[in-house]
């Protein structure tokens, strides 16, 4: 297999999270080509392509790409372009990186969008996976119908879902919810072949297996996403803080088998990122904040996707479905 | 700086927006509206306008669209007549 590319600058723990999480990856035998500064110290013996330029997190996603092509993040993605790399992976700035991989590596043929899809963990399941986590804020009916395609590969692909059952999010249940972007994809999803939709799912139906893959606009899905991040570390903290108290301190420590495997299903480092569906080459986009931890994660699931031929299942999908 | 004739642009922002729109490059003419008949969003101008300064880069040295002036190619021949420009310069 050939490496992976890791943008050695990208995140707000660059580079050391992302150094410690490449080395340890590497230490389990993964092929790794680093992106980053001539004299990046602390790389062991990793092979360095040279970028010397880097994109900040707040910087304009399209305008930095094109304006600096010496950055990780470019180089990264042209690794892949030119086949020096099997796959990409950013903790950088995320429009960057789908910037990055759109205009390098180019779109699948058929594929009108890439769209984000992350996996939402569901507890004693197989994660729900979420499309389109941001790629775009506003989409087309027939977009979000591809959304579902990809999105049903990538379920079967990655968690060995068969057939995954796909939901389309609203606000009820009912067909005739939810606006007319909603109500337009029902109406095309209903009729689309190769996607098994079971129709609309409500945002609380995310974690709890009865969805295998959940469609939305960029917007929506990443508005969903933050809310659920946000909500579960709040509940962990007050978890953590309860236990804590002197009086609880035997229950927290006959609790505590129980709920760490728990909370090791729900900590989003253990998926390691979200994967970019749609562009001609893998592009896993890890979390601003990742960690070593959610760096070796999101370097597996780059490997993982790679050797199950990802981009060639979900270039045979599309078209196939062109061709009907 | 090597010498390009405009039909020679033309006919490579023709190919490069044939390959983004994913239609023949035989269907697309000067005159045609990017957005308007052709279906460009401000997605595909940017994958236009990436490749287009990646293309002539070789010619036109640190050859970039200004940001600015995105929002004035709105045919086919203004591409092509920037690029004319940046060459003039």
């Amino acid at each position: 297999m050939l490496p992976i590319a890791v943008d050695a600058m990208g995140g707000d723990n660059a580079p050391s999270a992302i150094l410690a999480g490449a080395l340890e990856a590497a230490a389990l035998g993964i092929p790794l080509l680093l992106v980053g500064p001539e004299g990046l110290e602390g790389i062991g013996d990793l092979p360095l392509l040279v970028a010397n330029e880097v994109i900040e997190m707040d910087d304009d996603p399209a305008q930095s790409v094109r304006r600096k092509r010496d950055s990780t993040l470019v180089r990264a993605a042209e690794a892949v372009r030119d086949g020096k790399a099997s796959a990409m992976i950013s903790a950088g700035n995320t429009g960057a990186t789908m910037a990055s991989a759109l205009l390098r590596m180019g779109r699948i043929s058929g594929v009108a969008r890439p769209a984000i899809a992350t996996p939402v963990p569901v507890p004693g399941g197989h994660p729900t996976v979420l499309l389109d986590a941001g790629a775009n804020a506003e989409v087309q009916p027939e977009w979000l119908v591809q959304f579902a395609l990809m999105g049903s590969v990538y379920s079967e692909r990655r968690f060995g879902v068969e057939n995954p059952r796909v939901g389309l999010l609203s606000i009820g249940e009912e067909p005739g919810k939810g606006d007319t972007l909603r109500k337009e994809t029902y109406e095309l999803l209903k009729v689309a072949p190769g996607i098994n939709f079971i129709g609309n799912v409500e945002g609380r139906d995310l974690m709890t297996g009865v969805v295998d893959v959940v469609v939305t606009d960029g917007f929506t899905g990443n508005v969903v996403l933050k809310t659920l991040e946000g909500s579960l570390r709040t509940v962990v903290k007050a978890l953590f803080t309860a236990f804590g108290q002197p009086e609880y301190a035997d229950a927290a420590n006959t609790l505590m088998p129980a709920l760490l495997p728990l909370y090791e299903t729900l900590d989003p480092d253990s998926y390691g990122g979200a994967i970019l569906l749609g562009v001609d080459g893998v592009c896993i986009i890890s979390h601003g904040s990742s960690s070593a931890r959610a760096m070796v994660n999101g370097i597996k699931c780059a490997q993982e996707m790679v050797e199950t031929g990802m981009v060639e299942a979900i270039r045979v999908a599309i078209s196939t479905t062109l061709a009907e | 700086m090597a010498t390009i004739e405009r039909n020679e642009i033309l006919a490579t922002v023709c190919r490069q927006l044939a390959e983004i729109l994913e239609i023949s490059a035989a269907d697309i003419s000067e005159t045609q509206s990017l957005a308007d008949d052709l279906g460009a969003d401000s997605i595909a101008l940017i994958e236009l306008v990436d490749s287009l300064e990646q293309e002539f880069s070789d010619i036109i040295p640190n050859f970039q669209f200004d940001d600015d002036d995105l929002s004035g190619l709105r045919t086919v021949a203004d591409a092509v007549n920037y690029i004319v420009l940046a060459l003039g310069k």
